[in-house]
């Protein structure tokens, strides 16, 4: 890709290289710069702001009695068991998600990668949970767990059909990772399928050959070589189900315990508008996406360079 | 390398600044005859709309926002305009909590002397006379005023046989829950975790005698009170509905609209509801509104809201709507003089003959129109409740108490009088504090 | 695949089934409910399809078009998404053109940033966000939502385009200049035509991104000078503000996903490609 020259070059050509060399370097960060300004301009700066806020007692209502109060609020936070029910919850939420996801979306790959007739439909049909508005999976969903406009208490045989989804925390977060998996699952399944795309038939004709069972062949064979695709797969997807956010707001408003770090955050500072207290969560949500990228990538072992491409 | 691409950076870099300058030009008005934004809350719409017609003068225009539907929404929404002095907020229709909060952080302009005498003069009722001041100063006009009775069907009151105790407006609570689990029937309230939850808690309390908090003008300091008996007066009503038969099955996420289906709901005695005054309206039969037929409504009676405790007047909860001017306005005469306007009493009779909102001010509740439009026991009822009913705390502080208060006391399937008492009061002084998440 | 047994053919025919389902049925379900009428979700109406005598016909679809915020916020978010949208693969472009052919130093540092903020925590920077843009007079305007929207969804354009750019035979650029084509025209009639596809994919993913987003959309606005779709459905009011209109929310709610569903009819192909190629190396 790069022009790197390899014939015996005399000093003028070689001088001639490394010039273009500058330039392409020159070219290449002007053609960045933009996106590099934009996506910075809306992150690193309001981080760096938050950061500063987080330190200070200041609330939108009371502008004059800011105060600098040092790590107060990141204690206040720390010791609160507000903060660690809604950590735990999210936490749930996320491994919870995230494991039918991945069941679910492998079945679906794999119909789709053997599926010969209907493919078109088929396809169009998984992209429309993905393109859909999650708020308008949320209201979806809401009005379908209603008991009294829905339709889920009716079809299920073991609730009643008065049965109220919101009334209590397990069964309002049921119907919310209920919406939250409906419509991120095709996401999951498309990325699976590509990555079933690259294990090559012949290692699986060769597998069959040797007498493997279709199971065999599943776990020896193709799930191996599709690594890099799942654990991109689950990495991205967790981090995204970590930052759950619209779900909640929709089907509950954090009602029955069902806040995640997200709504609590979002609560601190545009409901209660608690600045302070609020960048002081701000900076605790990002630095749990951090830990939780960083031990996703740690303990599953995945490979970054394929997520980036850099082949 | 370079060729024609730095070439096309540059061009498409201009064609970017264009259309976002063009984004930019589309937000800006045109000058002329100032128009004046009223932020109004969904309640009577139409007669709203009207309204600002009619106030509009050759001076200024005044055009309509709709703010959302819930009280917390619509503070917020203004909140957010007002924090960031807006100069486009010239009026805006104000749940009466929210004028504490705003006046003390300055979004809201003290009215002048004058103004504020002519808004609030003998003739307004002394409940929503008492929400527009914060300080010794007058912050906002009242426009009117809201109240929750109790509303059944007579039918079913007569076979429970306590109509006498309903009509005399002794019933408690106790009464109407077990009334209603013996005969089938339900008891509508709002204990979705939303304001109008702690509109009936606050009623709950105070109906036993007591407060959530006192001396509330000390802000943060308050005095936590809802570690009392009458706080688990309180929360042994909410314990008793939530255990019963009589709790509808959408208790927990309950609000104002949710239980208006059950009051007639085929092959059911119907239900006792504690509700605002705009039922009447939804309810009775028009044109437009054939969702009851007039059968059915000559069965619907009203009952001042039920007490906490036996041998203890009810204190009914107190709504409405005050008008505020934004502190930013850079209208301010005008504004002023509109906002007298929509709160005349031509205004307070429109919205009270047509959407069931009822008047501030006692001079309106004897104007023909409204007297032909409402049964005289119920308009005698509404008038008062607003006049003996009670206010939610005061404070600046408000949204945080009331935040507070719901988080703990939601579910309602969770509430005990030995725990819920003691637990909210204990967050209550935390979170004031800033000593606990919110 | 030839020699699969029937059982096999039955279990991928159940499997393909099981998605139509999965797919559509809350789908079908959002339409049923925008069918019933007001009465009839006042007073509880179970199950799936709209009860007898609580049909509602087109009403909700008329009244959710009429009414003026959900009009001007179909409005906003057409207009927010499309313009964030023309920016980000602009600005995308240059840069995935860039990664994808020139070597520079901080190549890694442009890649690592958009990994790290695909994965960033949105909510965490409304607060900051709504400070700033209230200070510089941003907030509740147009370009305050599409600066943010530009910024997240710049990762994804970057890696799609930069996938697709790597696939892009450049030689052909220099053979038709040695035809005798100036280096415009090499760009234009040759490298334009290739990279097209993906611009195009990275477009549409942009587009999604913009139009669900609710986060900023309720943060950042707060009328419907810039409100979009989302935050919109969100404060719905009905006629009748005590009762949350459930079936006009769902007429809304339809009304919302029809440019999606267009989308996605026409342009099923390229998103699936630029999905699958964004995310996982291909």
């Amino acid at each position: 890709m790069t022009h790197t020259v390899t014939a015996p070059a005399p000093e003028a050509q070689r001088k001639k290289a490394s010039d273009r060399a500058v330039a392409e370097n020159k070219l290449g960060m002007k053609l960045v710069a933009p996106a590099l300004v934009v996506m910075l301009l809306v992150t690193a700066f309001p981080m760096l702001q938050a950061l500063w806020l987080s330190l200070s007692n200041y609330a939108l209502t009371a502008p004059d009695d800011r105060s600098f109060v040092g790590l107060q609020n990141y204690v206040t936070a720390l010791t609160d068991p507000l903060f660690w029910r809604t950590m735990a919850v999210t936490v749930g939420i996320m491994i919870v998600t995230v494991f039918f996801e991945l069941i679910i979306g492998f079945v679906f790959a794999l119909v789709m990668h053997r599926v010969i007739f209907a493919r078109g439909i088929i396809r169009t049909s998984i992209l429309i949970p993905y393109g859909i508005i999650t708020v308008v999976s949320g209201f979806a969903w809401q009005f379908a767990f209603s008991g009294t406009n829905g339709f889920v208490n009716l079809w299920l045989p073991f609730v009643e059909g008065n049965f109220n989804w919101f009334g209590e925390q397990f069964p309002a977060l049921f119907a919310i990772c209920v919406s939250e998996i409906w419509k991120t699952t095709p996401f999951m399944s498309l990325l699976l399928l590509a990555g079933l795309a690259q294990v090559s038939e012949d290692m699986i004709e060769a597998a069959k050959v040797d007498g493997a069972t279709w199971w065999q062949r599943l776990f020896r064979v193709i799930l191996p070589n599709m690594r890099a695709a799942i654990m991109v797969a689950i990495l991205f997807r967790a981090l995204d189900a970590f930052r759950i956010f619209d779900n909640i707001f929709v089907m509950t408003a954090g009602a029955v315990g069902t806040e995640s770090v997200s709504f609590l955050t979002y609560r601190q500072v545009i409901e209660q508008f608690q600045i302070g207290m609020g960048s002081a969560l701000s900076v605790l949500l990002f630095l749990s996406v951090l830990v939780i990228a960083f031990l996703i990538v740690k303990l599953f072992r995945v490979d970054l360079a394929a997520a980036r491409q850099e082949g | 390398m370079g060729g024609p691409h730095p070439r096309l950076g540059r061009r498409v870099g201009a064609a970017a600044t264009l259309v976002l300058a063009a984004s930019t030009l589309t937000a800006c008005g045109s000058s002329g005859k100032p128009t004046l934004n009223w932020y109004i809350n969904p309640d009577g719409q139409a007669t709203l709309t009207s309204l600002a017609e009619r106030c509009s003068t050759d001076d200024y225009d005044i055009e309509i926002q709709l703010l959302p539907t819930g009280a917390t929404d619509q503070r917020t929404q203004l909140a957010r305009r007002l924090a960031a002095s807006d100069s486009s907020t010239d009026l805006m229709s104000l749940d009466p909590v929210f004028v504490p909060e705003f006046a003390s952080a300055g979004w809201l302009l003290e009215l002048p002397e004058d103004v504020a005498s002519a808004v609030v003069d003998d003739d307004v009722l002394a409940g929503p006379a008492e929400t527009v001041t914060w300080e010794d100063g007058v912050y906002a006009a009242p426009q009117w005023a809201n109240t929750q009775v109790l509303w059944y069907r007579q039918s079913l009151a007569d076979a429970a046989g306590i109509s006498e105790d309903l009509e005399a407006g002794t019933a408690t609570w106790e009464q109407v829950i077990t009334a209603a689990s013996e005969n089938g029937a339900t008891v509508g309230v709002q204990a979705d975790r939303y304001e109008a939850y702690m509109v009936w808690i606050n009623a709950l309390v105070q109906g036993a005698g007591g407060e959530i908090v006192s001396n509330t003008e000390a802000g943060v300091d308050a005095e936590v009170e809802i570690d009392s008996e009458a706080g688990r007066a309180a929360a042994a009503v909410v314990q008793q509905l939530a255990d019963s038969e009589a709790a509808q099955s959408d208790l927990s996420v309950s609000r104002e609209g949710t239980s208006l289906g059950a009051m007639f709901a085929e092959g059911s005695p119907g239900e006792f509801m504690t509700n605002w005054t705009f039922v009447y309206k939804n309810y009775e039969p028009s044109e437009t509104n054939t969702v009851v037929t007039e059968e059915q409504f000559g069965d619907l009676a009203w009952a001042r809201y039920p007490r906490t405790v036996e041998g203890e007047a009810s204190k009914p909860p107190v709504g409405g709507i005050n008008i505020g001017v934004g502190a930013f306005t850079e209208h301010q005469d005008h504004a002023l003089e509109a906002a007298q306007c929509v709160t005349d009493p031509e205004a307070q009779l429109a919205l009270a003959v047509t959407d069931g909102l009822m008047p501030a001010r006692a001079s309106v509740y004897d104007e023909q129109e409204l007297v032909d439009a409402y049964d005289p026991t119920l308009l005698e009822l509404f008038r008062t409740s607003v006049e003996e009913g009670g206010p939610r705390p005061k404070s600046a502080f408000y949204n945080q108490i009331s935040g507070a208060v719901q988080s703990q006391w939601h579910s309602p399937f969770d509430v005990d009088p030995e725990s819920t008492p003691r637990e909210s009061a204990e967050y209550l002084r935390e979170v004031l504090r800033g000593e606990a998440l919110l | 695949m030839g020699n699969g047994s029937a059982l096999r053919k039955a279990g991928i025919a159940v499997g393909a089934l099981l998605i139509l389902v999965w797919c559509l049925l809350p789908v079908a379900w959002i339409i049923s409910l925008s069918f019933k009428s007001q009465e009839s979700i006042t007073n509880g109406s179970p199950g799936f399809f709209p009860a007898d005598g609580g049909f509602a016909g087109w009403d909700n679809y008329v009244a959710a078009w009429e009414n003026d915020q959900f009009r001007r916020a179909i409005f906003n978010s057409i207009g927010i998404s499309l313009i964030a949208t023309l920016l980000s693969v602009i600005v995308a472009t240059l840069a995935a053109y860039a990664i994808a052919r020139l070597e520079f130093k901080g190549k890694k540092l442009v890649l690592t940033t958009a990994l790290a903020i695909a994965m960033f925590p949105v909510v965490s920077l409304v607060g900051p966000l709504f400070d700033l843009w209230r200070a510089i007079g941003l907030y509740d305007t147009w370009p305050g939502l599409i600066i943010p929207y530009m910024s997240f969804t710049l990762p994804l354009a970057i890696w799609t385009l930069s996938a697709f750019f790597r696939e892009i035979p450049w030689e052909m650029e220099q053979a038709a200049q040695v035809d005798g084509a100036t280096s415009w025209q090499a760009f234009r009639k040759v490298i334009v035509p290739l990279a097209a596809p993906g611009v195009f994919t990275a477009a549409i993913l942009t587009f999604f991104f913009a139009w669900n987003d609710f986060v900023f959309g309720i943060s950042l606005t707060s009328t419907e000078a810039a409100r979009p779709i989302p935050a919109s459905l969100s404060f719905f009011v009905g006629a009748d503000p005590f009762n949350r209109p459930a079936s006009l929310l769902a007429a809304g709610a339809v009304i919302a996903t029809i440019p999606i569903i267009v989308i996605v009819l026409v342009f099923q192909r390229k998103i699936v490609a630029g999905l699958t190629s964004g995310a996982v190396k291909g």
